[in-house]
C-alpha cells in the first residue's frame, strides 16, 4: 500500500475528532473512561477506515479481519468508530450511562454488531485473539487479527503467557498495537509498574517491533499496511500515544483515565476539541 | 435394575477412555480440536496429537492464557477440548473461564484432569476439593461428573454437543463399569440405579460405585436405598431429587468434594426449596487434603462402602 495523500490524512482527523466529540456528546450523562478512549482513537479510527477487510453490513462475515479491544476500557472509542462506520444507529451512543444500555461502560459482544469480544477484566484480549489466528490458519484464511493493549493493561502476566505463545506459534497474522500513554488509573505507568522498554520486551519474546507516534496518521498506516514485519512473526507497534489527546486542559492527565465530568462542562470540551481539529487539519495544509 | 452393567469386574481407566472417545470425536467432526498445557501424555492428548497433528495445539504451562485461546478458537466455530490438572485447569484460570468463555457462552470443553483425591499423594495443591463448587456459581456452565467408562465417552461427546461450556472431571482411578456398553447419558437427568424406601443415596463420580456397594450393605442391615447417579452437577436435576425424596423422606449425598458448594450443597438447594426432608451430606469437611495413598485417603475421609454405610444406618435410625 502507499502512503496517505494529504487529502486521505484530512479525512481521518475529521472523523477521528468527530467521534471525539460524539464521546464528549455522550459523556454529558456522567463519567467514562475519556483518556484511553481519546489515547487510542486516531489508531482505531486508521484500522477502520483503511485496514481492516470488513462489512459493517455483515459482522459476522467469516473472512473479516478481528478487531479485539483487549482494554476493553477504551470503548467509548470503538463505540463511536463502529456508530461511524454503520454497524449501528448513532442514536445508540446518546443512551450512554442509561439504564440497560447497549453502550455499556466495557463492550459486550451480544449488545451490538461489530463488537468481536467482551473485554473489560484486563489482560483477556490477546490470547483470545491467539486462538481466533491460530483458526485462520487451520482454516487457511487470510484474516488478520489487530488487538489493542494498554501499556498499563500490560503489567497482566496473561499478556506475556500469550506473547510468548503467539511467538511460539508463529502468528504473523497477528498484529498487537500497544497504546503506550504512560498512564493508568493511580498515576504515571512508570511509577506503578515500569512497562519501559516495551520494544525489548515483545522482541525479545520473539515479535517483530516497530515504534511510530499514534496520533500520526500517516506512521500509523504505514505501520499498520506493513504487517507482517516479517514472515512467521507476530508483529507489535508500539504507539506513543497522549492520554486524553486532543482535549488539551486533560491531555497527559492520569485524572481523566475516568472523568467524572460535569454536564456543563461539555460543550466547553467539545469547543476545544473543534479547535484542536481545525489546528491539525490547517497543519496538514 | 435395566441400568446396570451385570458384569461389574471391568474396570477401566478414564484417561484411555476419553483419549478414545476424543479421536473417534475428531474423526467424524472436523471442528474438534485440543488445547494441552503440557497435559496432553497425561490427560488423554496423545493418541488425538498423533491422528490430528495440525488440530493439536501445545501451550505449554499457562492455563490463563490457554482458556483464552480456547474461546478465542471457539469464536470461529471451533470445538475446542482443554485440559490440565482440575485445580489449574479451573482455579488459575477462573475469570478467563468466567469471563471470555460462560460470558459468551462458547463451546468451549474443559477435562479436570485428576479430580478429587486423585492424586492423592501429591498433596494438597494437585488434590482438589473445590473445583464443583466455584464452577456451579458460573452462568451458562455444565458441570458432568461422569462414574464410569461409558458415561465418561458419553460426557465427551455430549459436551461437543452442548452449545456452551461444559466441564467433565475425570478422576484418575479405574472406574469400575456399571453402565452397559450401549449407556445414553441424558445431560441434566439424574439415573436411578438402585431402587429403594427408606433412603434417597444421591452421588457422582467415583462415589457412585461405592454408594451402591454401600446400599448392598445396608440391604443386609433391613435397609432399603435408593441409589441416585447424579452424573450432571449442573444443571441439577430437580425432579429426582424431588421425587425420590417424597418417597424415602431421606436423602444422603456422597461425594469425594468438598462438602461446601459441591454436590451435597446442589441437593440442599433443590430440597429447602422444594421438598425440605432431612439431610446428610458425606464428603470432606472444609479442609485441605492430607496427603496418603488413595484408597487410605478414602478410608481417612470416610467414603469406604463401609463407612458410607454406617453414616446412613446411623442417619436412618436417628
Amino acid at each position: 500500500m502507499g502512503k496517505l495523500n494529504n487529502k486521505e490524512i484530512k479525512e481521518l482527523i475529521e472523523k477521528s475528532y468527530n467521534c471525539r466529540v460524539n464521546i464528549l456528546k455522550m459523556m454529558k450523562k456522567g463519567e467514562g473512561h475519556i483518556g484511553g478512549a481519546f489515547s487510542a482513537l486516531d489508531i482505531m479510527t486508521v484500522l477502520y477506515n483503511k485496514i481492516l477487510q470488513h462489512d459493517p453490513g455483515r459482522p459476522k462475515w467469516d473472512d473479516r479481519d478481528r478487531f479485539i479491544l483487549s482494554a476493553g476500557h477504551k470503548c467509548l472509542a470503538l463505540y463511536a468508530v463502529l456508530a461511524d462506520q454503520g454497524y449501528f444507529n448513532q442514536d445508540i451512543l446518546w443512551t450512554y450511562n442509561t439504564l440497560n444500555t447497549k453502550v455499556q461502560m466495557h463492550p459486550d459482544e451480544k449488545m451490538l454488531p461489530g463488537i468481536e469480544f467482551p473485554t473489560g477484566s484486563l489482560g483477556h484480549g490477546l490470547p483470545v485473539a491467539n486462538g481466533i489466528a491460530l483458526s485462520a490458519r487451520l482454516d487457511r484464511k487470510d484474516y488478520k487479527v489487530f488487538v489493542i493493549l494498554g501499556d498499563g493493561e500490560s503489567a497482566e502476566g496473561s499478556i506475556w503467557e500469550a506473547a510468548m505463545s503467539a511467538a511460539h506459534h508463529k502468528l504473523d497474522n497477528l498484529v498487537v498495537i500497544v497504546d503506550r500513554n504512560g498512564l493508568q488509573v493511580n498515576g504515571r505507568t512508570k511509577d506503578i509498574m515500569d512497562s519501559s522498554a516495551f520494544e525489548d520486551k515483545f522482541a525479545s519474546f520473539g515479535w517483530e517491533v516497530r515504534t511510530i507516534n499514534g496520533h500520526n496518521f500517516s506512521e500509523i498506516y504505514q505501520a499498520l499496511s506493513d504487517v507482517p514485519f516479517k514472515e512467521k512473526k507476530p508483529s507489535c507497534i508500539i504507539a506513543d500515544t497522549i492520554k486524553c489527546k486532543g482535549l488539551t486542559f486533560a491531555e497527559n492527565k492520569f485524572e481523566f483515565h475516568h472523568w467524572h465530568c460535569e454536564p456543563d462542562k461539555i460543550d466547553d470540551a467539545i469547543d476545544i476539541v473543534e479547535a484542536v481539529k481545525r489546528k491539525e487539519l490547517a497543519q496538514v495544509g | 435394575m435395566d441400568n446396570l452393567n451385570k458384569n461389574n469386574d471391568i474396570y477401566e481407566d478414564p484417561r484411555k477412555i476419553i483419549a478414545s472417545a476424543l479421536v473417534e470425536l475428531g474423526g467424524s467432526d472436523k471442528r474438534i480440536t485440543f488445547i494441552s498445557c503440557d497435559s496432553s501424555k497425561g490427560a488423554s492428548g496423545d493418541p488425538f496429537r498423533q491422528k490430528f497433528p495440525d488440530r493439536h495445539f501445545e501451550f505449554g504451562i499457562a492455563e490463563q492464557s490457554s482458556m483464552g485461546t480456547a474461546a478465542g478458537m471457539a469464536t470461529t466455530g471451533k470445538i475446542p477440548f482443554i485440559t490440565a490438572y482440575t485445580p489449574f485447569i479451573t482455579m488459575r484460570c477462573f475469570e478467563q473461564i468466567r469471563d471470555d468463555v460462560c460470558k459468551t457462552n462458547l463451546n468451549v470443553n474443559i477435562i479436570g484432569n485428576n479430580c478429587g483425591l486423585s492424586v492423592s499423594t501429591l498433596g494438597p495443591t494437585h488434590t482438589v476439593l473445590e473445583d464443583a463448587a466455584i464452577l456451579r456459581a458460573l452462568p451458562n456452565m455444565t458441570i458432568i461428573s461422569p462414574a464410569d467408562g461409558p458415561e465418561y465417552r458419553e460426557a465427551i461427546f455430549a459436551a461437543a454437543r452442548i452449545d456452551g461450556p461444559v466441564c467433565i472431571r475425570a478422576h484418575r482411578q479405574k472406574a469400575k463399569r456399571l453402565n452397559k456398553e450401549n449407556y445414553k447419558i441424558n445431560v441434566g437427568r439424574g439415573v436411578i440405579l438402585k431402587r429403594g424406601k427408606d433412603v434417597t443415596i444421591i452421588s457422582n463420580s467415583t462415589m457412585v460405585s461405592k454408594s451402591l456397594e454401600a446400599a448392598e450393605i445396608l440391604e443386609s442391615l433391613g435397609i432399603n436405598a435408593e441409589v441416585i447417579n447424579m452424573h450432571t452437577l449442573k444443571p441439577i436435576d430437580r425432579d429426582i431429587i424431588v421425587e425420590s425424596s417424597e418417597k424415602t423422606k431421606r436423602v444422603v449425598t456422597v461425594e469425594e468434594h468438598s462438602t461446601i458448594g459441591g454436590l451435597g450443597s446442589s441437593v440442599a438447594d433443590v430440597l429447602i426449596k422444594n421438598n425440605p426432608v432431612k439431610l446428610e451430606m458425606i464428603g470432606i469437611d472444609d479442609t485441605f487434603a492430607i496427603v496418603g495413598k488413595y484408597d487410605e485417603l478414602l478410608d481417612y475421609y470416610g467414603l469406604t462402602p463401609e463407612k458410607i454405610s454406617k453414616r446412613i444406618k446411623n442417619f436412618v435410625n436417628n
